[in-house]
């Protein structure tokens, strides 16, 4: 790991955010390889607080890779990762996740051998601080936070329309309702920043319009929202900014109608014209 | 055992203390009760090695080392008269937590088989340093002249006391462990046994609660070591070795993987299976019964893999929603 503490300001890719207010996340040339490949190639952005932004690109343009480097499930190369003005690109996933950052899955990732309450009940972890014997002899303050996040737990889980579904089993849930656990269970982290890869992907028509009202929802009520997603209706109607990646570079930026008539994004997708 | 997240029932906890507290005036035999004494000490052997496998993915096998452990250490204090042995014993424990936490720290960053040969490697160091260490351990005569335990002046004379004592320590061991799986730190462990990725995403410090784990499940082996060297009277190598491992094992498979409840039913099944193969196998096949036993146990746990792939408790689980089922069947239609 070679990250240069340098220059970080003043340099001409921060000239395009817009206001120059604080931003919750800055990535600044932000770096990861795997061997040859270059998944994230100096990727410079802002998210600013209380914002819907989308990152769309086409398939392997290194989208998730950037999640997991900015959760700290991968190191980056090279670049710095600010959120809340602290430099988090290197620290543990684990310490990364407390500070406020919550995500889901393309894959939703849930654990398969506790129930849906439980599964939402781990996303609490962060705001609960009994220890192994606390717990295992159950004392008093042990059981009143145990019931406490109970509590909490099913207020999100109404939140996302589960609250039925509490002691279900994962494995008993359609598609939908298992991405809706993943939301749950990173809405019970009460993160200030929410990472959502793929969270309509594979879903019908009428499920989309569901997670349309409940992310605005949640935008509404002060989390900012970064998702990823390949379902152009739905990003263009729920984002305030749009970020293209392809092959790793950023290739634009800005308002839906603006990356829409971008020429270099038509190019990525559709490729060069003949 | 209930995994719906519900409130647990309190009616097994109920029917085990009563089993527990009655069989001594039921069957006042000293054979079933000694019997019951290693089901109890094995039980908290089998539950603490189940939890790690089972709940937390992680595949340790250096149980029967902690186990022999604080047995020699609890066994070295009484004998030489250092510490009263009662506290003999809970040094012992101490002891096993010390080494498996200087021990664990380094091994748990390995995974999977990996984590398996290392503690394996470890279960093999503990029988040479059993042996060799003989000024202090007797080597491979074993340690001899084990005084009884006693607790303030009441000595544990029969089997009977050791029998309580060890159902004791196994009914405890049982409540603090399924209390802490369906908890704040028990989910952490089985959440990053599903998907150590989101497990971490969600802010949980997985290798802390991994040798967290560890080091409890064996502070509570060093405990059973104790308690077994006082009802023996003597330790020698050749008890906490690698068939100790492979019999508790068996006892987790056949009580069924990720049920505490199954893992202790399978201690009480495997050590009953072990003496009727010993007392009635022994006089119609004199010459065989180690062989016997082995090949018996093999063939057992290929069938339980096949037809009960749950284990005991999962078979227990499917009978009682059958029953339920059939029940309200019953009621629904009484014709």
């Amino acid at each position: 790991m070679n990250r240069s503490g340098a220059t970080r300001h003043n340099h001409e890719h921060s000239k395009i955010a817009t206001v120059e207010k604080d931003a919750l996340l800055h990535l600044d040339r932000l770096s990861k390889h795997f061997g040859g490949i270059r998944a994230l190639d100096e990727v410079t952005f802002r998210l600013e607080e209380n914002r819907i932004v989308s990152m769309i690109g086409p398939n392997g343009a290194g989208k998730t890779t950037l999640i997991n480097v900015v959760t700290g499930i991968y190191l980056p190369d090279s670049g710095e990762v600010y959120f809340q003005k602290e430099d988090i690109a290197g620290l543990p996933a684990h310490s990364i996740a407390s500070k406020g950052i919550g995500r889901t899955f393309q894959l939703e990732e849930l654990f398969g051998s506790l129930t849906v309450l439980e599964n939402a009940m781990v996303g609490g972890h962060t705001r609960s601080r009994s220890g192994m014997f606390g717990c295992g002899f159950r004392v008093a303050s042990a059981r009143a936070e145990e019931k406490r996040m109970r509590d909490e737990t099913m207020e999100a889980l109404a939140m996302v329309g589960l609250e039925d579904r509490a002691f279900h089993s994962i494995s008993s849930l359609p598609l939908g309702e298992r991405k809706l656990v993943g939301i749950a269970r990173a809405l019970c982290m009460k993160p200030r920043l929410l990472m959502l890869d793929e969270p309509v992907g594979g879903l019908a028509a009428h499920e989309i319009e569901k997670f349309l009202a409940l992310i605005q929802r949640l935008a509404k009520e002060g989390l900012t929202i970064f998702i990823i997603e390949h379902n152009m209706p739905f990003v263009m109607s729920i984002s305030e900014q749009v970020i293209v990646l392809d092959q790793g570079s950023k290739i634009a930026e800005g308002s839906p109608e603006e990356v829409k008539n971008n020429e270099r994004v038509i190019e990525a997708y559709l490729g060069e014209e003949v | 055992m209930n995994r719906s997240g519900r409130v647990r029932p309190h009616l097994p906890w109920f029917i085990l203390i009563g089993a527990v507290v009655l069989l001594p005036v039921i069957i006042p035999s000293k054979y079933v009760i000694g019997v019951m004494f290693l089901v109890g000490i094995y039980g908290v052997l089998a539950i603490s090695l189940g939890i790690l496998i089972g709940h937390a993915g992680l595949f340790s096998l250096a149980q029967p080392t902690w186990f022999g452990v604080g047995a020699y250490v609890a066994g070295v204090l009484a004998v030489r008269e250092i510490t009263p042995p009662w506290i003999g014993i809970i040094m012992g424990a101490l002891f096993v937590a010390l080494i498996s936490y200087s021990m664990g720290a380094p091994l748990l960053r390995l995974r999977g088989h990996y984590l398996a040969c290392a503690t394996f490697g470890l279960l093999i160091i503990g029988e040479i340093a059993f042996t060799q260490l003989s000024d202090i351990t007797g080597g491979n005569t074993g340690l001899l002249d084990i005084p009884p335990l006693s607790i303030n002046g009441f000595v544990f004379r029969n089997v009977f006391h050791y029998y309580f004592l060890s159902w004791a320590l196994c009914i405890g061991s049982l409540w603090f462990y399924s209390n802490l799986i369906h908890s704040r730190v028990g989910r952490a462990i089985r959440s990053s046994h599903d998907s150590e990725t989101a497990s971490k995403s969600m802010g949980i410090n997985v290798p802390r609660y991994r040798l967290q784990l560890f080091v409890l499940t064996s502070f509570v082996t060093g405990l059973a070591g104790g308690v077994f060297c006082f009802y023996l009277r003597f330790a020698a190598p050749s008890i906490f070795s690698f068939a100790l491992l492979v019999e508790l094992i068996l006892m987790i498979i056949i009580g069924g993987i990720g049920s505490l409840w199954g893992y202790l039913l399978g201690s009480l099944v495997i050590i009953w299976l072990g003496e009727l193969i010993n007392v009635y196998l022994g006089k119609v096949l004199p010459v065989m019964t180690g062989e016997v036993e082995a090949v018996f146990f093999g063939v057992l746990i290929i069938f339980v893999l096949i037809f009960m792939p749950r284990g005991l408790s999962g078979w227990v689980e499917q009978l009682f929603r059958l029953g339920k089922r059939t029940y309200e069947q019953v009621r629904r239609n009484p014709a």
